[in-house]
């Protein structure tokens, strides 16, 4: 009506209804073309702008985390110890099924079974009658007439020997996490360096090649070892140890508090920087003039007679008494004997191997029994087992909760060699505890690898409120005239509809 | 398996981890005055930290892994930032830095070479320094080593140098050079000194297991000084005191020198005679951000012609233009004075960053003239990532290096004993971007794209209607 009288005034002006673009359907299209872009832009946007979060096998790592790696053990009694007690076996299998369910977390893993027949398996360990209790060459065990008869002194030895008890917690904390390679650094530390009051060399290397090596290479079926050794002068106690007078005699001692300060990092340079591989330090300690004689003092403030501690997972230190001569600036072979005897027995703590048990002596001159060692391998593979699940299942868990973690297909790949290298270590436990231990720590090192992977942090610290902050000057200005005019069309399409039904 | 008694272990484990068969470190502060100082008796007193390793080609790992390793194993021994000594700081300048040991036969040998001349030195390096020393700084000459007088000299520096010797095995030195001014330090204004003056301390034992350790003196010329103790060994000029265990000075041993018939010490006027060969300035002008002038000007102050090698290794922060390169002698151009003209621009590397660029050549230089040298430079602009935290400071540039070269004629001559001289760093100041910028960039362009796409979309779906003004 207006825009008729506005037409009839004569002004030369078109009607805006009728100019072309002027209709509704074509704005109406111009609307929803915006729109259906915007729709069709949407998932295009969200992929480039999101993290890359790739699935991990998540079921699979429920699954094997439930899993437990388990050693099958066959025990077989000679016929010389069943003659004489026919049910020898059924009790001794009995007790040991006491004990297993006594103390679970000993048996862990061990599947022990006591075998009538003697078929040559490798993994077989005999019991025979023997002068006396002692352990013979591989995987062999003599007991004498006495022990043979009493079926819980065999059942106790035997537990003993294949599943030593972890006698405390202090006793576990001591042993050092596994690892493929150790340093070991062997120290010679001269408190002081007055003249002629010093060590200034010393037979190292006939002592380890004595002491050291024997076992170490007997131990390379678990891990590699670097040695090093080196002689320092000048490394100061950071503390002031006690003063003892024994009447005119002077000495000093060092209190249980002492020992847990003895080593002074900042002035001793023990260790550098070259790798990440463990070090296992051990230090040979000559006390300066003013503090020798030095001794280690139990609670009553008595001296004992222990010129050696071990540092739980750190090392082990030894205190030098010697009485210098004015000649010995030269520790010779026999001087370095005892100390290097004491190296050797804290390494073998400080790697966890089991001591042998009470009662029973060593048939041969080896250092380190076939049951020794089995043993160790058992728990090492069994603890790395146990490692690997613990990682994989933080990771897991790990990536559920924090929704800004990426991850990658490094990581995937990583976690998926875990699982296939833990997989193998069940499969291979039930032949060989080496060959499982290998793989264990092979799957230990990848999820930890997995798990520590740089590029899982990477957008931790980049927020998805930056980029809405970046996002928001563009997106808000332009949705709202879009969004507006949808509303206004929306509005004017309804109305005109319900004129239309008016009419 | 290694055994260590005298040599570092922590060192000597570096050392066989990364197969190197010479190593100099060094880490000094301040600008050595070769003027009025001469020459040092290390000749590696570059301002900042300056590392060169020479390494055998092995087929397990290249010798840049080799030479990445070192770098991050010594800063963490040393906490110095050696770490940063990457691709951008890395040249192999081998006429310069040749091996100083016996040249090995058993592979070829590479150098690596980068200087850092911003690190600073102080007590964090010092005290890993004399970890490294038997005694350490209980006993010995290194007790004098106090950190509060060493750092208070007007130059110091220190030095690790491990040079492998066919029939030695291999050789490790320990240095530390300080230039103390008694005159400075003193309420009277003189230059009387003693051990305990200038380090607080003196030397109370010798270090048992060293074989020998001596202090020298270099004696004045005139005559009226006094140096107590009083019965060194005099020889050329020089008195000595040995300090073994059988010599027969006092202990604690305090060494000094007196001038009685003096009240107080003037220094002497210009002009004064250089003592070194050489004396060399270098600058960067130009009032710009984005260009500049190099300009170098080296003097002869013996009476013989001079052949000396000039070494710039220039971080790609700078570029050189070749072709400006002028060579005078009082505003005459000279060209003929410099040959043998090398030169690298900075290549990109496989991280995406430049490495630097070298400029390699050998100057004659005329007896007692002074030689200018000048190219023009352009100053990179660089990404804004690549700014430090205090972008404003400027950007250190290492010094050039002129070195010796034989002489042409086989005359022996006096003033050619010359070694390495280390120019002044320079500050350079490059154009430094609103660090605010990019979120501005995306404000603006966001608004920019708001006006367009709302005007169009406004002309594209408004409705037009005539409205009736009632008049």
């Amino acid at each position: 009506m207006n825009s008729a009288t506005f037409a009839n005034t004569g002004s030369g002006f078109k009607d805006p209804r009728k100019l072309s673009f002027e209709r509704d359907w074509i704005r109406r299209t111009v609307l929803a073309s915006y729109w259906i872009v915007i729709i069709l832009a949407f998932p295009f946007w969200w992929h480039l702008t999101s993290i890359e979060r790739l699935a991990l096998p998540t079921s699979q790592i429920r699954l094997q985390v439930q899993k437990n790696i388990i050693f099958p053990i066959a025990v077989h009694f000679d016929a010389s110890i069943t003659e004489q007690n026919p049910n020898l076996n059924s009790r001794v299998q009995t007790l040991l099924r006491d004990s297993a369910i006594n103390e679970p977390g000993r048996w862990k893993g061990v599947d022990l079974r006591l075998q009538d027949r003697n078929d040559e398996a490798s993994n077989l360990y005999t019991v025979a009658l023997g002068e006396q209790t002692s352990i013979a060459h591989s995987r062999h065990l003599r007991v004498n007439k006495t022990d043979a008869q009493s079926a819980t002194r065999l059942s106790s030895i035997l537990s003993d020997l294949i599943a030593p008890p972890e006698s405390s917690t202090s006793h576990s904390q001591r042993v050092v996490q596994y690892s493929n390679h150790y340093r070991l650094a062997f120290t010679l530390l001269n408190e002081g360096a007055a003249p002629n009051r010093f060590v200034e060399t010393w037979d190292v290397q006939a002592a380890l090649a004595e002491f050291i090596f024997p076992l170490i290479s007997r131990l390379s079926i678990l891990h590699n070892f670097t040695v090093e050794s080196q002689v320092q002068y000048y490394a100061p106690l950071a503390f002031e140890p006690k003063r003892l007078t024994f009447g005119d005699t002077e000495a000093s001692g060092l209190t249980q508090e002492d020992l847990t300060v003895f080593v002074n990092s900042a002035e001793w340079t023990l260790a550098s920087s070259v790798s990440n591989d463990p070090v296992l330090h051990f230090v040979l300690f000559a006390p300066s003039e003013t503090h020798s004689p030095m001794s280690i003092i139990d609670s009553e403030g008595r001296p004992t007679n222990q010129y050696s501690f071990l540092l739980p997972q750190w090392g082990s230190i030894f205190i030098l008494n010697n009485e210098f001569n004015s000649s010995s600036l030269h520790l010779s072979y026999n001087d370095l004997k005892p100390v290097f005897c004491n190296f050797a027995t804290q390494l073998a703590a400080l790697l966890g191997v089991p001591p042998v048990p009470l009662g029973l002596s060593m048939e041969e001159s080896s250092i380190l029994s076939d049951w020794q060692l089995d043993a160790l391998l058992r728990r090492r593979a069994f603890q790395n087992v146990q490692g690997s699940q613990d990682t994989l299942h933080s990771i897991v868990k790990l990536v559920d909760q924090i929704n800004n973690m990426p991850v990658g297909q490094v990581v995937r790949d990583d976690v998926l060699d875990a699982l296939a290298s833990l997989h193998e270590a069940y499969r291979t436990a039930i032949a060989s505890p080496a060959l499982a231990l290998r793989w264990s720590s092979r799957a230990l090192s990848m999820a930890s690898r997995a798990f520590f992977n740089p590029g899982m942090l990477a957008l931790l610290y980049f927020p998805a409120e930056h980029k809405y902050a970046v996002y928001t000057p563009l997106f808000a200005s332009i949705s709202v005239p879009l969004v507006v005019a949808l509303i206004r069309d929306f509005m004017a399409w309804r109305r005109g509809s319900q004129d239309d039904g008016r009419r | 398996m290694s055994h260590y008694a005298l040599f570092p272990l922590t060192l000597g484990q570096i050392l066989r981890e990364y197969a190197i068969t010479e190593l100099h470190l060094t880490l000094n502060a301040g600008k050595w005055n070769y003027d009025n100082w001469g020459h040092p008796h290390e000749a590696g007193v570059g301002t900042g930290a300056e590392l060169w390793a020479w390494m055998g080609v092995s087929e397990v790992t290249t010798v840049d892994e080799r030479w990445s390793g070192l770098r991050n194993a010594l800063s963490g021994l040393f906490c110095a930032s050696l770490g940063s000594l990457d691709t951008r700081r890395t040249l192999s300048p081998t006429v310069a830095f040749p091996l100083s040991g016996s040249t090995p036969t058993f592979a070829p040998h590479e150098l690596r070479h980068a200087s850092l001349p911003s690190e600073n030195v102080c007590t964090e390096n010092l005290t890993p320094f004399l970890k490294l020393l038997p005694c350490k700084s209980h006993a010995g000459l290194a007790a004098l080593l106090n950190p509060q007088k060493v750092f208070d000299a007007d130059w110091h520096g220190m030095g690790i140098h491990v040079i492998w010797k066919e029939d030695a095995g291999v050789e490790l030195k320990l240095t530390l050079q300080a230039v103390f001014n008694p005159v400075r330090t003193s309420a009277g204004k003189r230059r009387d000194w003693n051990l305990q003056s200038l380090f607080d301390r003196t030397i109370e034992r010798p270090c048992p297991v060293a074989n020998s350790s001596s202090v020298t003196v270099i004696l004045p010329e005139e005559e009226d000084h006094k140096i107590t103790p009083e019965n060194p060994t005099y020889a050329d000029g020089l008195a000595i005191y040995g300090l073994s265990s059988s010599s027969n000075f006092t202990i604690p041993l305090n060494i000094g020198m007196h001038w009685p018939s003096e009240h107080s010490f003037h220094y002497p006027l210009p002009p004064l005679t250089p003592v070194a060969p050489l004396s060399v300035k270098r600058t960067i002008h130009g009032t710009t951000q984005t260009r500049g002038v190099l300009s170098v000007s080296v003097t002869n102050n013996s009476p013989q012609e001079l052949l000396a090698g000039y070494l710039e290794m220039m971080p790609a922060l700078l570029t050189l233009w070749m072709h400006t390169l002028k060579v005078e002698i009082n505003s005459q151009l000279r060209s003929d004075l410099l040959s043998g003209l090398k030169y690298h621009p900075p290549s990109l590397q496989s991280n995406d960053r430049l490495s630097p660029s070298m400029l390699q050549a050998v100057l004659t230089i005329p007896p007692k003239t002074t030689l200018k040298i000048s190219m023009e430079v352009n100053k990179a602009f660089l990404k804004y990532t690549e700014h430090p935290p205090d972008a404003m400071r400027g950007w250190d540039l290492p010094g050039a290096v002129f070195f010796p070269l034989p002489q042409l004629s086989h005359d022996t001559c006096s003033s050619c004993d010359w070694e390495r001289i280390y120019t002044p760093t320079l500050l350079v100041d490059l154009p430094t971007p609103d660090f605010s910028m990019p979120y501005n960039v995306i404000i603006l362009s966001c608004t920019l794209m708001t006006l367009i796409f709302g005007s169009i979309f406004n002309l594209l779906t408004r409705k037009w209607v005539v409205v009736e003004i009632q008049e």
